[in-house]
């Protein structure tokens, strides 16, 4: 793993500059467990200063340090970001890979709640639930729900890979050497469909992320956890933009773009490196 | 005694491949010496990656990375003007293509446009090589299918219309219908049914004969070179081994390799127990030295296993590499 | 109980083809009827081309397939009865497949003795200290040994050599029966012979009766007991494989015979007007 990481690194530029990227941001959001401040207390620090030494990233209106409340932020973002892709990884990888296994009335019964999924439209759903949950709304809950919302297409993907594996003679021959279904799935198709499985998981972390964004900036989640969306709330609500605070706005953007950018980058360094074919070419 | 109409000189392609850091590099082709005679069939037989198709490939200009030429030369003759493969400039070789040089590939059937006419598919490819009138242009393509004794009528038809061995034949007559002087086929009948690929082989035999061409036919199944080749190449793992007139190279073949390929042939009316062959083709990545046969050679010597064999003529018109069939070639 | 191996009793299927406005049937196989016999290992052939649901049948037979109509009985027990993991065990236990294409039988992406181990274990029901013995004995049966075998992928080993392997995961569990669907078109010359010589030991050394799938008449001729020939799902000949062969009775048989290559060539070939 160490040296398919260091060759990944040495001849793929995509997969070192996602690296890069990403590290840096991983590195700051690393940093809030040695913030002196605590995130959700305010006027800590002098009220609307621009980025000095002192501050590197200014204040607040709200009296934050905003380098250390950034810290937390992102934080929060990616680890949310993170969690609705594996929970719903884990959804499509089950769902997908037993729909075109088993095929006939299993796969007709697991596409039609599939296909369900994906016509719902997700964010009039996921306002009603704020309405509905209120204050009992957190992170976890929102991470749960989106996870659940966020799996339907991949799904359908992985199941066609999966019906074609199916057909292949290699499934024949270890449903003749005594396999399970359950062998069959994870050893034989699994690796497979982990190209899939990969690129789906960054394009997911940036769709999750750019929906709890846009949730957050209208104010539809839980504000006392800071995340960059609840940053860019909090700025709103003190009208930073025309109090010319732009820096309360300017840099959890900044940080959020160059976060989906390091994704996007991996995301296409590992579907190339991840590909059977390319895997092929590698191996003896 | 007029020059042949292809002459392959010391022909050495090699695929060079870079992934992640893993380098390779296989031999597909080595030192190959062949010439074809205007208006000969000339067979290549060998088992799969033992490099026929990449010898094609070559002879046919149609390389792309990683494959790579790195010596020889390969030189066309048609009617007169000699054409340097790997010398002419990209415009010189594309306008031989289909016009004096066609290909035939095992799935030629899918050059036909799927979701056009037949016709079109002739417009596409050869119109512009014929050049003349539509009604002209016409008139010679149903004057083509019919000295091959296609019905014009399929002119009008889609690709999914006909099966799969008469799609072969339109394909067949769709690379010759500009007369091409040279034509190369790769493996053309290897996925037909038995009794489609003995009319298409007559197909192709005839039109060979009707236009007077020159033709290299690749194929791993023996049996087709002994009904339709005048003279046969036996490859091995990138080299060529044997070369000879068909029929002499089946009453007597020279090389231990060639020896068990004919000997080992199933037939008809023949329940004798053959002996099988120890072995398997060796890696390209990573031939043995000397003789690439030696490790599976029945009777492989000591000279076999640190010098390769040169391809010495020893009878007239036969050529064959190795120390045991011809002696005098030895260090 | 009879001692009728397998018995394939006026067996159909039929596809349903097309949409939902030009829905037509396809009958791909058409009552087929033949029997083994237990006391009597043999190679039974079936040859076809392209379309004559021969490979169909051999699904049938490995129970892959359920038949539209008819019956296929194994020992007396008919197959669609075979329910539930346990069953369908102790059925693979006693027939076994080897398929056409020794380069996808196996996952690229694995190593080929885990279908082996696999085999040993779970079909053969072995405990885990005779798995290895059992593998190296069943490689050793088909000319090649667990050392040779033990931690390779497929792609470094060859055609002949994976067919090999793939028989030899078939032989573990010591099966009455095995269905070979077209195990040599896709080996080399070189390695075909030996591929076929090993089925003819299996019967003689090892009791094992074979039914063998074939578009190839000379590989079939060579190896064969008995015969039937399909065209479009139906048999249009059978019998005893070098009587049928020699003199082949019905039209589509002869003409079948009339395709075939012979290696000594028919030589109606055009002058060479200038030789290189």
């Amino acid at each position: 793993m160490g040296k398919v990481l260091r060759d990944l690194f040495r001849f793929n530029r995509e997969f070192a500059a996602g690296v890069i990227l990403l590290g840096f941001v991983v590195l700051i959001a690393s940093l809030s467990f040695v913030s002196p401040y605590p995130p959700n207390d305010s006027f800590v620090v002098p009220p609307d200063l621009p980025p000095s030494w002192a501050h590197w990233l200014g204040t607040t209106s709200r009296g934050q340090d905003l380098f250390w409340l950034l810290t937390f932020a992102i934080r929060n973002t990616l680890l949310f970001g993170f969690t609705v892709a594996a929970i719903s990884r884990v959804l499509s990888l089950v769902i997908g890979l037993v729909a075109g296994y088993a095929g006939g009335i299993v796969d007709r019964v697991l596409m039609s709640i599939n296909d369900t999924f994906i016509v719902l439209p997700l964010f009039p759903i996921l306002v009603l639930f704020y309405f509905v949950m209120r204050d009992k709304m957190s992170w976890i809950l929102l991470a749960l729900v989106m996870a659940c919302l966020g799996w339907a297409y991949d799904a359908r993907l992985i199941r066609s890979v999966a019906m074609g594996l199916r057909t292949r003679e290699f499934t024949e021959t270890s449903i003749f050497s005594g396999m399970k279904m359950r062998q069959i799935l994870v050893q034989d198709h699994l690796p497979y469909v982990l190209p899939i499985v990969f690129s789906t998981t960054m394009n997911n972390i940036n769709w999750s992320i750019g929906l709890e964004v846009t949730l957050s900036v209208l104010g539809f989640t839980d504000i006392n956890t800071p995340t960059i969306g609840v940053l860019v709330y909090w700025a709103n609500q003190h009208t930073a933009m025309v109090a010319g605070i732009w820096w309360w706005i300017a840099f959890p953007i900044g940080l959020v773009i160059v976060t989906f950018i390091g994704l996007f980058l991996l995301a296409v360094s590992m579907n190339e490196f991840i590909d059977p074919r390319s895997r092929l070419s590698r191996i003896g | 005694m007029t020059a042949p109409a292809l002459s392959v000189t010391g022909l050495r392609a090699y695929y060079r491949t870079s992934h992640f850091g893993v380098e390779r590099e296989v031999k597909a082709v080595d030192d190959i010496d062949f010439q074809v005679g205007v208006n000969e069939i000339y067979g290549i037989a060998g088992e799969s990656s033992c490099g026929k198709s990449t010898l094609i490939k070559t002879i046919a200009a149609a390389i792309r990375p990683p494959l790579k030429v790195l010596a020889g030369s390969v030189v066309f003759n048609f009617g007169g003007r000699a054409v340097d493969v790997y010398r002419a400039g990209e415009r010189e070789i594309d306008g031989i293509r289909w016009r004096h040089l066609s290909y035939i590939m095992q799935g030629s059937m899918n050059v036909l446009n799927p979701v056009r006419r037949v016709r079109n598919s002739f417009v596409d490819f050869a119109f512009r090589h014929i050049g003349r009138s539509t009604a002209e242009f016409t008139r010679v393509v149903v004057d083509h299918l019919k000295r091959l004794h296609l019905e014009p009528e399929v002119l009008d038809a889609y690709p999914h219309q006909l099966s799969g061995g008469m799609r072969q034949r339109v394909a067949i007559a769709l690379a010759t219908v500009c007369r091409p002087e040279f034509i190369i086929a790769d493996e053309p009948t290897t996925a037909l049914d038995v009794i489609v690929q003995k009319g298409v082989l007559a197909m192709i035999r005839d039109v060979q004969r009707e236009i007077g061409s020159s033709l290299i036919f690749v194929t791993h199944d023996l049996a087709v070179h002994a009904n339709l080749c005048h003279r046969l190449g036996i490859m091995y793992a990138g080299r060529l081994v044997e070369e000879g007139p068909t029929s002499e190279v089946f009453r007597q073949p020279l090389h231990p390799y060639t020896q068990h390929l004919v000997s080992s042939l199933p037939r008809i009316g023949d329940a004798e127990p053959k002996k099988g062959l120890e072995g398997a083709p060796p890696s390209l990545a990573d031939p043995p030295s000397g003789c690439r046969f030696h490790p599976r050679c029945p009777v492989a010597m000591d000279v076999c296993r640190g010098n390769v064999p040169p391809m010495v003529t020893v009878a007239p018109g036969r050529r064959v590499a190795c120390f045991v069939a011809a002696p005098e070639s030895r260090p | 109980m009879s001692a009728t191996l397998i018995e394939v009793a006026e067996v159909g299927r039929t596809y349903a083809m097309g949409g939902l406005f030009s829905r037509h049937r396809v009958r791909a196989v058409d009552s087929v009827s033949f029997a083994m016999e237990t006391a009597r290992p043999e190679i039974f052939t079936i040859i076809g081309e392209s379309g004559s649901g021969k490979t169909t049948l051999a699904r049938m037979i490995l129970n892959m397939v359920a038949p539209t109509e008819g019956a296929i009985r194994f020992r007396g027990t008919d197959l669609s009865t075979i329910r539930g993991a346990e069953a369908r065990l102790k059925f693979m236990r006693a027939v076994q497949p080897i398929f056409q294409n020794p380069f996808e039988a196996f996952n690229p992406l694995k190593r080929v003795d885990r279908y082996l181990f696999m085999t040993a274990r779970r079909v053969a029901g072995l405990p885990e200290g005779e798995v290895e013995g059992a593998a190296d004995t069943a490689l050793r049966n088909v000319g090649l040994s667990l050392a040779e075998i033990r931690g390779r992928f497929p792609h470094e080993l060859s055609g002949g050599q994976l067919q090999r392997v793939a028989i030899a995961r078939a032989l573990i569990p010591s099966p009455a029966l095995i269905v070979a669907d077209e195990p040599v078109s896709m080996i080399d010359a070189s390695l075909r012979i030996s591929v076929v010589n090993l089925l003819r030991r299996l019967r003689d050394e090892m009791g094992m009766s074979i039914i063998y799938i074939t578009h190839d008449l000379a590989t079939a001729y060579y190896i064969s007991d008995r015969i039937i020939i399909m065209r479009k799902g139906q048999v249009v000949e059978s019998g005893d494989a070098r009587t049928v062969l020699d003199r082949p009775q019905h039209p589509y048989s002869i003409a079948l015979k009339a395709a075939v290559l012979s290696p000594d060539g028919t030589n109606e070939k055009t002058e060479v007007t200038s030789h290189a």
